[in-house]
């Protein structure tokens, strides 16, 4: 397992070497520059050039990327070009609100979608099963800016209930910020649940339907208990690869969830920074989005390997 | 005939030009109720004559009165105003701030020079009177005494000569270089005596005081000291002092305890920004009641306050607008006639009727907006497909011709270009629209480098101006850095340096009629409309204070009973 886990980790590495090298020439292509963009179009061109030597901006490129991944090395991310603050600030706190978002719709998606999969495989073809399918494949099928601005329309604007935007007021208590997030968490859970439940129902189905079922099944364990110790063992195995996909979406995919309900989170400070030509920001957000990606697979075929011993034994062998 | 239309018609003899379109527009039911007393009032009707009018039309005198309710009774001592602005998109420092949210935080613990009010009229405020001499070349300012900074270091005319010198520095990375540009160089602001700032321009300048101004909104007065790490302290003499700063999110103020101006000690105790990252979430927060006043709205993106019960809209008159220009110095449009042609097809009525929904003046193909006190009046270029046609014949274009329109996808100028491309198809000319992001469009901002300033025809978005000084320049002087259009034309130069040196407004305005006639004879760009600068408020909240530059003066604003 340590060796799997070693060589996973070098692979890591390499992988994020490469993101940040086409993140930095991709960052080229983007039109105009740091000194254009901050001070605008119609700014004096003096003023602009002298705005870029201020901000290391008229440095060559290559040196520009090498002084941040110098940094990279030593923990050091350099400062935002557009909002002169150190990028471990700025990325710091939008960070922390994606984290805070994504896990609550984790927590709320997660065990309601594997639930719901898992119920509907137990009656299929019935009505529920149906319902739950259907159900949750519209809700999948409709775009989470269509969610956001319907579920704000009714439960802000027409009852009144929740608030409209996601930003909870400075100092607010832990439920305080948990009644900001709800619906923006449910907008994400209408979106990701027809997916994962769909795994979940498809991954049970193949379960009930293997040997080793019939087997516990003929041998007199009771339902539950078959259920538990080998059906979801097996059928999770697919899910769980899903739901780690999900995760670096959750963290650095929600520009549109976060500009509708006005939340500072990684997806808006990325789009920002491309916009802006910050290029110290956009590196840096986009490598922790890598790393939250590689994370959450790595976590995923550690899970994979624990829960199925073939692969496991495949590794150790 | 019915009884409403004889009561309508008996109205309508008693009643101006503009009440009568007003009337039309309200039976044809092209505006609601409250639009209709909101343009009666701008257009000087009385409340009684609206009544009468509105009661001839089916309306009720209650249902007038409770569609836009009367507020009573003075603000409130205390509490916290709550407003929402756009975010700012960098850095908080007055001598790069370029955006609305940024400007509206600058002025809450900064002050001006000169306020430039909502009328633009020109009003002491750190600086008590001002004066010229050798005819607009030289301006001394009157420094107010007795005011001090957040730190409680007294304001002194060294501060305030600093302040500009910083501002004209070309090295200084500063917005306000293309304001002061040819007007004041680095080192020309002096402290003459102990209460006196001279300002030696590089050429005379009659509207010199617009230009030290809230207009220029980076203009903020800071200490000499100033190190430019403004974010952590926001320094400055204004009635609002930093309580906490949250970068992205927002910024708290509280009362400046030793605020030098006791008519202007602020009415709330604190004074809450909050930050949103684009309109629709600021029309959500003003209508959820997260905030108590949303800075600026557009008609495309906040139709439902216009609508909304609970909200209350300020109205400014403005010089914001949109720009079309055609490059003068290139095929089809190097032939004045085809220019007048484009500019006779387009029709402006249902740009303002339709896609502003009214809340804009009538542009007539000149910088000089109705809001601009030097503006003369001259005859409003209307829709004329048949001499459009003619003209075109006459320059050899009868089949029309086809032509790329580049803009970007920002604000209604998608919606313009649309409507454009449908006006001119009258006269067989196809517009192939070219619509990227802002950042495509402006390019290097260079010429060569640009389609802003390279296109053959683009649309271009300008914000509000006290005065059009700069409007004039940039975009239209043969050698402007702006001149999209590539409209070089030496009495137009020769005019344009007569009005920005003028000091009388009666020369100013005899220079901007022939300024005015020049460029509705040339069309090197078409101005089709200025739109109003539009605020919301919740019903509960008075005392606001806007102006179409984007400040917002929260000082007299409370809460009413």
């Amino acid at each position: 397992m340590a060796g799997f886990i070693g060589k996973r980790l070098v692979l890591s590495l390499i992988t994020l070497l490469l993101l940040s090298i086409i993140v930095f020439v991709g960052s080229q292509v983007l039109p105009g520059d740091v000194g254009r963009n901050i001070l605008g179009p119609f700014a004096d061109q003096q003023a602009v050039d002298a705005l870029n030597e201020q901000l290391g901006a008229n440095e060559s490129l290559i040196s520009q990327y090498l002084d941040w991944i110098g940094g990279v090395l030593t923990l050091d991310m350099g400062d935002s070009l557009a909002f002169r603050r150190p990028v471990q600030e700025v990325l710091g706190d939008a960070l922390v609100n994606s984290a805070k978002l994504a896990l609550l719709a984790f927590i709320i998606v997660v065990p309601l979608s594997i639930a719901g999969g898992v119920y509907a495989a137990l009656r299929e073809g019935s009505t529920r099963d149906r319902l739950i399918s259907l159900g949750g494949l519209s809700a999948t099928a409709v775009p989470d800016f269509v969610w956001a601005v319907l579920l704000i329309l009714v439960f802000s604007l027409v009852l009144g209930i929740l608030p409209a935007t996601a930003t909870a007021p400075p100092e607010s208590g832990f439920f305080t910020q948990v009644e900001y997030l709800i619906l923006p968490a449910f907008c994400l859970v209408f979106v990701l649940f027809g997916y994962i439940a769909r795994m979940a129902r498809a991954g049970t189905i193949e379960a009930l339907d293997a040997d080793y079922t019939r087997t516990a099944v003929i041998k007199g364990l009771p339902q539950r208990t078959v259920v538990r110790r080998h059906v979801l063992r097996n059928s999770l195995l697919p899910t769980i690869a899903v739901i780690a996909t999900q995760c670096g979406y959750l963290i650095g995919g929600l520009l549109v969830i976060e500009t509708i309900f006005n939340y500072q989170g990684i997806g808006q400070s990325l789009f920002r920074a491309a916009q802006e030509k910050d290029f110290p920001l956009l590196q840096s957000g986009v490598m922790i989005v890598g790393i939250v990606y590689l994370v959450a697979t790595l976590l995923a075929d550690i899970a994979y390997s624990v829960l199925n011993p073939r692969v496991r034994l495949a590794q150790e062998s | 005939m019915d009884e409403t239309q004889r009561r309508v018609d008996e109205l309508r003899r008693r009643s101006s030009e503009v009440e009568n379109h007003l009337i039309d527009e309200l039976r044809a039911g092209k505006i609601g109720r409250r639009e209709f007393i909101r343009r009666g009032a701008i257009a000087g009707t009385s409340i009684p004559l609206l009544g009468l009018v509105a009661s001839a039309c089916g309306v009720s005198r209650e249902e007038l009165e409770r569609v836009d309710p009367p507020q009573t009774g003075a603000p409130q001592p205390g509490g916290t105003i709550r407003a929402g602005v756009l975010a700012p998109s960098g850095a908080l420092d007055p001598l790069t701030v370029t955006d609305q949210g940024g400007l509206a935080v600058l002025g809450q613990s900064g002050e001006y020079l000169v306020w430039s009010d909502k009328e633009l009229k020109p009003v002491p405020r750190l600086a008590e009177s001002w004066e010229s001499t050798e005819a607009g070349q030289v301006w001394r300012f009157k420094i107010r005494q007795g005011v001090s900074f957040h730190d409680g270091a007294p304001l002194t005319p060294e501060d305030v000569a600093a302040t500009f010198n910083r501002l004209a520095d070309p090295d200084a990375g500063s917005n306000a270089l293309s304001v002061f540009g040819g007007v004041l160089s680095k080192g020309n602001a002096k402290a003459v005596d102990d209460t006196t700032v001279e300002f030696q321009l590089d050429a005379p300048n009659g509207n010199f005081p617009y230009l030290v101004s809230s207009d220029n909104y980076n203009a903020i007065v800071l200490p000499a000291s100033y190190d430019g790490d403004w974010e952590k302290t926001f320094i400055g003499t204004g009635p609002w002092r930093l309580e906490q700063f949250r970068p992205g999110s927002g910024v708290s103020y509280v009362r400046n305890e030793d605020y030098w101006d006791p008519d202007r000690r602020t009415v709330a105790d604190r004074n809450d920004f909050r930050f949103y990252s684009n309109e629709q979430a600021q029309v959500f927060g003003l209508q959820g009641n997260e905030v108590d006043v949303l800075l600026q709205f557009s008609v495309s993106g906040g139709k439902a306050l216009l609508t909304d019960p609970d909200i209350r809209t300020i109205e400014l008159q403005a010089s914001a607008h949109r720009q079309i220009h055609l490059r003068n110095d290139v095929e089809p449009f190097k032939d004045k006639r085809v220019r007048q042609a484009m500019a006779l097809l387009v029709n402006r009525r249902a740009l303002v009727d339709g896609l502003l929904d009214t809340k804009s003046d009538f542009g007539n193909d000149s910088p000089f907006a109705p809001v601009f006190q030097s503006t003369a009046d001259i005859a409003q270029r209307e829709q004329d497909v048949r001499t459009a046609k003619e003209l075109l014949a006459a320059a050899g274009k009868e089949d029309g011709f086809r032509v790329q329109l580049n803009t970007w996808n920002g604000f209604e100028m998608p919606d313009l270009a649309q409507l454009l491309q449908q006006d001119v198809r009258q006269a067989g000319i196809t517009l192939d629209l070219t619509i990227t992001d802002a950042g495509t469009y402006y390019g290097e901002a260079t010429f060569g480098e640009s389609p802003w300033l390279d296109s053959t025809m683009g649309i271009t978005e300008y914000g509000h101006r006290g005065v059009p000084n700069v409007l004039l320049g940039a975009p239209l002087l043969s050698k402007g850095t702006w001149n999209g259009a590539h409209f070089k034309n030496e009495r137009y130069d020769s005019l344009v340096a007569d009005y920005v040196a003028a000091v009388d407004l009666d020369v100013q305005r005899a220079r901007a009629r022939q300024i005015q006639e020049l460029l509705l004879d040339e069309s090197p760009i078409l101005f089709t409309y200025f739109y109003y600068y539009l605020t919301g408020t919740k019903n509960d909240v008075a005392d606001v204070d806007v102006t179409a530059m984007g400040h917002i003066d929260l000082a007299r604003t409370g809460r009413v009973a």
